[in-house]
């Protein structure tokens, strides 16, 4: 793996001397420990848990939790880097990744008591626990706020019923983080997997993003003590907004990593391949392909940092974090799709990736919100933000 | 046990073609390389650091290890990265990529040692740019302090090292009383190589260099390092090797395609004459 130049100075993304050690290291991890793993749990539809547990080891678990709490301490554009170096060799397990530590650690850190953290961030943060955010159920996708899952006071517990699908980590997960409707009030709750009542289906055979697992988490009458609510009750929403922009922001880094890498495959191999007596680099048709596909992820990356350097917990930027997703998740599927094209049939078998990081890149337009869903919000937030 | 690590940049090894030599031929241009560790030198950092640890505990240090680099200002990056892997504290001597050769660089490192009075200098057995291999050689003979060079696996024991040499044919094992200066080889990292006197014998390290692990980056941010200027360490500056021009080597010339195996032989017998 090479590093391609970028269109713009490298301080564009890396602001301080600590994002660029986290990048190289970050990137060494990704060339000796995930590249070499990627195709079989692809191939196998399964999480690497022993990678998991070393990036606990390397402090990318807890990467935008303060010292104090265990974590790196860093900032958006850290969890940026991070997730754009992972995906360059697997998409799939940074996805699994991106599901433990921004919707599961993340948003908990944030808005858990001390006496919760302290119960479930250690493990959380050594890869000891696996973590998963359920948000969406079988009848509520992009209109989220429909869901039907219920939390019911009963003395010192909450007895929650109802079901959550599409959810990463599922099937592995040992720590839960649910929203449940408490009187109609949307309500955060962490939940573990030993609770009775509570189970898991899957993994659910899908396209792409096959090195993490997909599944439901089912509740049935799942009795959860008072000390397990994240929170007040009716605070779910706050919750899931506020963390919903470093997830989209991590997600559109994501598709950044597949761009770069598949720029790179479609390069070195229109060095190499020669057709009509020339090498494919040389073909005009060749170069739109690679040409269009460097403009387009230098634009992708310019977005994402420039958006990462405004996202924080406590300030607000979803027309930024809404709009750099919906830039960059067609520009990774359009540049694998690229890649595939320029490498012709070898470009359709696994050797060369790129069917890998397409199957992968699609996604992207999926999980996290829809490119509708983005198309919407901005449109609201533009409206809201001009006309007042 | 405090160990001083020596270090130099040098300019990516993977991307070893973007180098440029000026059009007069008088020096390598160096704006615009992309700036690495001198791989064995990150080496002896790993070894190092494995020397000073519980190889079961690495987050408690059991001893110091100090990085020295020489450079400009910009060159405190190297020295930044090898504190995020678990250096303690750098050194860096400051004065400019084309004011130094080896002999310079072991005196002023001689003078830095009879500062920091390490047990060890630890360092690379060469530098990838230049492939010298003389700096360890040079201090040793300065200090007058015992070298064993090119070691592929080091052990502690009281008051010495048994440092481990791959020679043709086999490894030489040397008892190296300390202080002593010792430069290694590639295969100090491999996960049996380094073993401090705390360390298990069953103990198994990860192969190669470790990763700088995030929290260890933000702190290395408040760990000491230091600028001293040159000429305070080594007042004779003067150089002892003059470098009177640089030349890329020459374009490789295409190859030739041979029909048969005898043909393949003829060539390699009367034109390349290697057989
Ligand atoms: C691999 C994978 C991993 C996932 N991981 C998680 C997870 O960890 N946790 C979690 O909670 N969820 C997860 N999801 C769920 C994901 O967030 C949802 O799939 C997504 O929000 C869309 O919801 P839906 O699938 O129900 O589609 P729907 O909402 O039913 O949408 C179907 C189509 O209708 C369009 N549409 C819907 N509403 C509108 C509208 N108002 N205007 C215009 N068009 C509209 C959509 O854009 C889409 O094209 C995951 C999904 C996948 C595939």
């Amino acid at each position: 793996m090479t590093t391609l130049p970028y269109a713009f100075a490298e301080e564009g993304c890396y602001p301080t001397p600590e994002h660029r050690l986290l990048r190289d290291s970050v990137r060494a991890f990704t060339r000796s420990a995930v590249e070499p793993q990627a195709a079989e749990h692809d191939r196998k539809g399964t999480l690497n848990r022993k990678l998991f547990a070393a990036c606990g080891e390397l402090g990318l678990l807890g990467v935008t939790v303060p010292a104090e709490a265990g974590g790196a301490g860093m900032d958006a554009t850290a969890a940026v880097i991070v997730h754009h170096e992972l995906s360059k060799s697997d998409p799939g397990f940074t996805l699994a990744y991106l599901a433990h530590a921004m919707l599961f650690v993340n948003n908990f850190y944030w808005n858990a008591s001390d006496d919760q953290r302290e119960r479930y961030l250690p493990k959380a943060l050594t890869g000891e626990w696996v973590g998963a955010m359920g948000m969406t159920e079988p009848d509520a996708g992009t209109d989220v706020l429909s869901m039907q899952t219920t939390a019911t006071r009963d003395g010192g517990e909450y007895v929650l019923s109802g079901q959550k699908a599409l959810i990463t980590n599922a099937p592995d997960a040992d720590v839960f983080l649910v929203y449940a409707k408490v009187e109609g009030r949307i309500t955060t709750f962490v939940l573990d997997r030993d609770m009775r009542g509570l189970s898991t289906t899957g993994p659910v055979h899908k396209m792409g993003m096959r090195g993490s697992t997909l599944g439901e988490i089912v509740m049935d009458d799942v009795r959860v003590p008072a000390k397990n609510l994240v929170g007040r009750e009716g605070q779910g929403v706050t919750h899931m907004m506020r963390n919903l922009e470093i997830e989209r922001l991590t997600l559109a880094a994501m598709s950044l990593g597949i761009a770069d890498r598949c720029l790179e495959i479609m390069l070195d191999y229109a060095a190499e391949r020669r057709a009509f007596g020339k090498p494919l680099v040389d073909h005009g048709q060749i170069q739109r392909y690679i040409g269009e596909s460097f403009a387009k992820t230098e634009a992708v990356r310019a977005l994402v940092y420039a958006v990462a350097r405004t996202v924080r917990h406590d300030t607000k930027n979803r027309i930024g974090s809404d709009a750099a997703k919906l830039f960059a998740a067609p520009v990774g599927k359009e540049v694998a799709d690229a890649a595939m094209q320029v490498l012709g049939g070898w470009g359709y078998c696994e050797e060369y990736k790129v069917e890998r990081l397409l199957r992968d890149a699609k996604l992207l337009e999926i999980g996290g919100g829809t490119l509708e869903s983005h198309q919407k919000n901005i449109t609201r937030d533009l409206f809201a933000l001009a006309k007042g | 046990m405090k160990i001083l690590v020596p270090l130099k940049r040098v300019a990516d090894p993977d991307n070893a073609n973007k180098i440029k030599i000026a059009p007069d031929g008088a020096k390598i241009d160096t704006t615009g390389l992309e700036w690495k560790p001198n791989p064995f030198d990150e080496y002896a950092v790993e070894a190092a650091l494995r020397l000073t640890e519980n190889g079961a505990t690495p987050k408690v240090r059991g001893g110091e290890v100090v990085v020295v680099t020489f450079g400009p200002k910009e060159a405190d990056t190297t020295l930044r990265q090898m504190l995020a892997t678990g250096a303690d504290r750098a050194v860096r001597v400051d004065t400019t990529d084309d004011a130094l050769d080896g002999s310079l660089v072991a005196r002023a490192l001689k003078a830095l040692v009879e500062r920091e009075k390490p047990d060890l200098v630890l360092m690379g057995k060469q530098a990838v740019d230049g492939d010298s291999n003389q700096v360890g050689q040079i201090l040793a003979e300065l200090l007058g302090w015992p070298m064993a060079t090119f070691a592929a696996t080091l052990q502690e024991e009281a008051g010495a090292l048994l440092v481990g040499r791959e020679v043709d044919g086999g490894v030489i094992t040397l008892r190296v009383k300390l202080p002593a200066v010792v430069t290694v080889d590639l295969r100090i990292v491999a996960p049996t190589s380094v073993y401090s006197l705390a360390t298990a014998r069953t103990h198994k390290y990860a192969d190669g260099v470790r990763f700088s692990a995030l929290p260890a980056i933000m702190a290395a941010k408040k760990k000491p390092l230091i600028e001293v200027p040159l000429a305070e360490l080594s007042p004779d500056t003067s150089l002892r090797i003059a470098y009177s021009k640089f030349e890329p080597p020459p374009v490789r010339k295409a190859g030739v395609k041979v029909p048969d195996v005898a043909v393949l032989v003829d060539k390699l017998v009367n034109e390349a004459k290697v057989l």
